[in-house]
């Protein structure tokens, strides 16, 4: 869970009306037979979640190394089925990994710490800044230093280090240690795995969903304005791109509670590569046809899709927006869209992350805290075909497609500890304590820089219980919940190098943007710089990896 | 040397003195030889195993660090053995040279064999020599002749800051109040990092929403006051930053100039009848020029450098109006992990500096000569 969301429940504190609530919820779960009616091993399981949950408990300040260590400890039960104590005494292990907003690595120690007493093995650490990772990792792969036997690494990577054949191949002990049939939908293969091998603990979740404002949405003038002006339907949170774009263009020059009223924010500068994400956002819909799983590149050449009809009317569609949104959208990163922008009060819709949704009422710029909802991204009439050309309109309605932007944080083992068994099991066995389902639980209600990513992270009277606001939870959770598990998800290419098709098509797309080239002709500068790209790095091995991080 | 002082002062150097074994010339060549001997095959060695022609080799190419330590340490030796007490002398420096040949020069030239492969981080088959074609890629490259063209406009800029400056400094060498406060004050902005002006005038004075230079601007009728969305605005915008940064640095090195101007020049003009105008135009500021150019060409080499306040708030935008030849160069290698392209711009960037700081100097030089 990041950081803002804890300050959420601490901001809530354990009043009367929540520890009433928490009551309720917990007599609910009784009364539907949830805990009366579970054998004595899931008793106990069930007693562990609410035990983990009080570490340190709602209202009781943040989470200190001590708990982080309770919290290892009382998980450990998953390791000593199927480790003997002392069993990796001598060995020695490296860990590398992240040290964002003093979590990650250092929460990590905290975990491990018990794990270490127990096993008799021995964790050093490798702690890297956010902007120094990518750097650090790309050089190791590059320059034959791997230096580490386990690593927290983004999904997107996957294709520099799985790729490379530098990872363990994940042993099947661990995929039942971590209950892996747990992880939502879009976690499970092809996601962490290559050409049918595990790879990947996964210890995240990460998705785009629509934020919007309620009370503009429900708002009288506007609604009589909306129709006024003969637009068709209510006035309503719009649940297609179509939508978004005429009620972002309605918007312009109107008032809400005194205040100049935007719709859609879209950021135009970049962002170190996020900011490509965004396009992607507005893209999918368009581009991701159910029929086929690829939506980037073409998957039998490489050849990129960012320049065919359904992206080209993406980039049209921010070209239309750009005039209707604030006056600085052109000096707008996404860090612009969601802190500056949107939780300051500014716009109505936004794509973002979870984080905009945990820090909408605990942010002390955020003004929107009673006035935010969450769904899913919208989806588009009409969905382009890669394969035959032409925009189909589905039977089923408006085809959804969820950007399961950067795929969240996981574990991975590398292939350097194969050669000895001992220390091959106990790296695989540090790294399944890290991504056990109990400790998911409690990374995923407390800071910890992660988000929800197990089925079982979506039991709401759990949440409840520990003190959530039950509407905003559930309004919360329900948009990443429909994300992961959607069917037509589009998932990130993990091939190598992926940021740098992000990082020059932000260059690119910042140009278009300001005016300078047109949506077809700026996207075939983009397309051309991906060829080069993959040229460079390797046309073949791109084709075989993008097929092999597909599934297919 | 030792030999010439007094025996009482010498007995300070007595036991260094008497460390030293009579130098042994033979033995010195005959480490030196065999250290570069050692060194060089250890280096052919891991180039003929990297290139696939032994089979046998280090897996990386640390060991070839570790010789290089070996060489430095034997070439140390070798000097005291070769030349005795002077021996001993270099070894003062030594340290410096060889820490100067791994960390600078080699990484210079080795930059520039960089510069002629295509490595991408990504790639999976690690740098491969292509020629001119990053060259060539480099001259058709838009982005970089866009950066080059930002830079001429940034680089002319450095006359107004020059202009402000010396206004400044000519207050600051006036007998105004609190004169000693005002030059410290006026010093504080250049002990800023960039990057903390970045975020303090760029994203939060200057922002559009809250910042209180935007609350101005509307006070004083511009609408919407967005410093970044235009490119001649957005320009403006980061120079008035790196301006604001700069100016003390010029402003304290013209001061020092003017304090350190005769007095008595411009108080015979004063008695001749000249007044303030005169003064400045035909004393002050000609004598003044030697400072003058200086200031301008360390701040012009400053100013081709620029890009920590063009990433910070703008990321080159709008459409690469404010991109900086290091900032693009930043993008290039750093988001893009695009070694060999990115080495190139930034060597072919270097040459063009040397070849425009030279015509520069060559061209101030007459101003210079002044002083003698």
């Amino acid at each position: 869970m990041h950081v803002k969301q804890h300050e959420t429940i601490l901001a809530m504190q354990a009043n009367r009306r929540s520890v009433l609530k928490g009551a309720a919820a917990l007599s609910a779960l009784a009364a539907t037979g949830g805990l009366t009616a579970l054998s004595p091993e899931a008793r106990a399981q069930a007693e562990l979640r609410t035990q983990l949950l009080q570490v340190p408990g709602v209202g009781k300040g943040s989470p200190t190394d001590a708990d982080w260590q309770k919290v290892g400890e009382l998980c450990l039960n998953a390791t000593k089925a199927n480790v003997k104590e002392g069993e990796f005494k001598g060995v020695e292990l490296t860990f590398m990994g992240l040290n964002n907003q003093n979590l990650h690595n250092l929460l990590f120690r905290g975990f491990l710490k018990p794990w270490e007493a127990y096993t008799g093995a021995k964790i050093n650490w490798i702690d890297l800044a956010q902007a120094d990772y990518n750097a650090r990792l790309q050089q190791s792969i590059a320059t034959g230093t791997v230096d580490f036997d386990i690593v927290e690494m983004g999904a997107p990577f996957e294709g520099d280090v799985c790729g490379k054949g530098l990872a363990s191949e994940m042993p099947d002990w661990v995929k039942a240690q971590i209950e892996m049939d747990d992880y939502v939908g879009y976690l499970k293969a092809p996601v962490g795995t290559w050409n049918g091998k595990t790879y990947r603990i996964s210890i995240d979740g990460d998705c785009h969903t629509f934020n919007y404002r309620t009370d503009v949405f429900s708002d009288a003038d506007l609604a009589k304005a909306w129709k006024d002006e003969g637009h068709q339907g209510d006035w309503a949170v719009p649940n297609t791109w179509q939508k978004v774009q005429e009620v972002t263009k309605f918007l312009k020059g109107k008032k809400v509670a005194g205040q100049d009223a935007y719709g859609y924010l879209d950021p135009a500068k970049g962002w170190g590569g996020f900011a490509f994400y965004f396009l992607e956002s507005r893209a999918t819909a368009y581009a991701k046809h159910p029929d086929d799983k690829a939506w980037l590149f073409d998957v039998d050449t490489m050849k990129p899709r960012v320049n065919n009809p359904a992206f080209v009317r993406a980039i049209q569609d921010v070209i239309d927006a750009l005039p209707a949104e604030p006056a600085d959208q052109l000096n707008a990163d996404p860090g612009t869209t969601a802190f500056q922008q949107f939780l300051a009060g500014t716009g109505s819709m936004l794509a973002w992350w979870g984080d905009v949704g945990s820090m909408a009422k605990t942010s002390d710029g955020s003004v929107i805290g009673d006035t935010v909802a969450f769904s899913i991204l919208p989806g588009s009439d009409d969905v382009y075909n890669a394969k035959t050309g032409q925009w189909d309109k589905l039977s089923s309605g408006p085809n959804f497609a969820p950007n399961m932007a950067y795929i969240g944080w996981g574990v991975y083992v590398m292939a350097r500890v194969d050669s000895d068994p001992v220390k091959q099991k106990a790296a695989w066995s540090a790294a399944a304590h890290l991504g056990g389902k109990d400790i998911s639980l409690w990374t995923a209600a407390y800071p910890s820089g992660f988000q929800p990513y197990r089925n079982s992270h979506f039991n709401i009277p759990e949440w409840v219980a520990a003190g959530y606001d039950e509407a905003f939870i559930t309004s919360y959770l329900k948009s990443q919940s429909d994300s992961y598990n959607h069917p037509n998800a589009a998932i990130e290419p993990r091939i190598p190098g992926i940021f740098q098709y992000y990082s020059v098509a932000e260059d690119e797309l910042a140009k278009i943007y300001a005016g300078g080239s047109t949506a077809q002709a700026g996207a075939d500068a983009i397309a051309a710089a991906w060829e080069k790209i993959t040229d460079q790095i390797g046309r073949d091995k791109q084709i075989e990896l993008y097929k092999a991080s597909l599934g297919a | 040397m030792t030999t010439a002082l007094p025996e009482t002062a010498g007995k300070m150097h007595e036991p260094l003195s008497r460390s030293v074994s009579e130098p042994s010339a033979p033995t010195g060549r005959a480490l030196i030889w065999a250290a570069s001997l050692g060194l060089a095959a250890v280096v052919l060695w891991q180039m003929l195993f990297k290139a696939g022609a032994v089979a046998v080799g280090f897996e990386n190419w640390r060991p070839v660090l570790y010789a290089f330590l070996l060489w430095a340490v034997a070439v140390g030796a070798a000097q005291v053995l070769i030349r005795g007490e002077r021996g001993k002398h270099a070894l003062f420096v030594l340290p410096a040279v060889a820490f100067t040949v791994a960390m600078v020069i080699f990484p210079t030239f080795f930059g520039l064999y960089l510069a002629f492969t295509n490595w991408n981080l990504s790639s999976f088959t690690g740098p491969q020599f292509n020629g001119l074609d990053n060259l060539r890629s480099l001259m058709a490259d838009a982005y970089f002749w866009n950066a080059l063209l930002n830079m001429a406009y940034y680089v002319l800029f450095v006359l107004v800051q020059y202009a402000i400056a010396f206004g400044l400094a000519l207050l600051l060498n006036a007998e105004i109040r609190a004169r000693k406060f005002f030059r410290v004050a006026f010093l504080l902005p250049f002990m800023l990092s960039p990057v903390a002006v970045s975020w303090m005038i760029g994203k939060s004075l200057m922002e559009y929403r809250f910042g209180p230079a935007a609350t101005l601007a509307r006070h004083l009728g511009w609408e919407n006051p967005a410093f970044f969305t235009t490119p001649w605005i957005a320009r403006l915008s980061i120079v008035a930053m790196d301006a604001w940064v700069w100016i003390p640095f010029i402003m304290i090195l013209l001061l020092a100039g003017l304090q350190a101007m005769p007095k008595e020049v411009t108080e015979a003009a004063k008695v001749d009848g000249a007044n303030t105008w005169q003064s400045f135009w035909q004393i002050t500021f000609p004598l003044m020029l030697p400072v003058s150019v200086t200031a301008i060409v360390l701040k012009i080499i400053f100013q081709l450098k620029l890009a920590d306040i063009v990433i910070n708030v703008t990321a080159g935008g709008p459409g690469g109006a404010t991109d900086t030849v290091s900032s693009f160069i930043f993008r290039e290698y750093r988001d893009r992990s695009n070694v060999g392209y990115g080495t190139m711009l930034a060597e072919f960037y270097l040459v063009l500096i040397i070849i425009f700081v030279t015509l520069l100097l060559k061209f101030v030089s007459r101003f210079m000569q002044r002083t003698n």
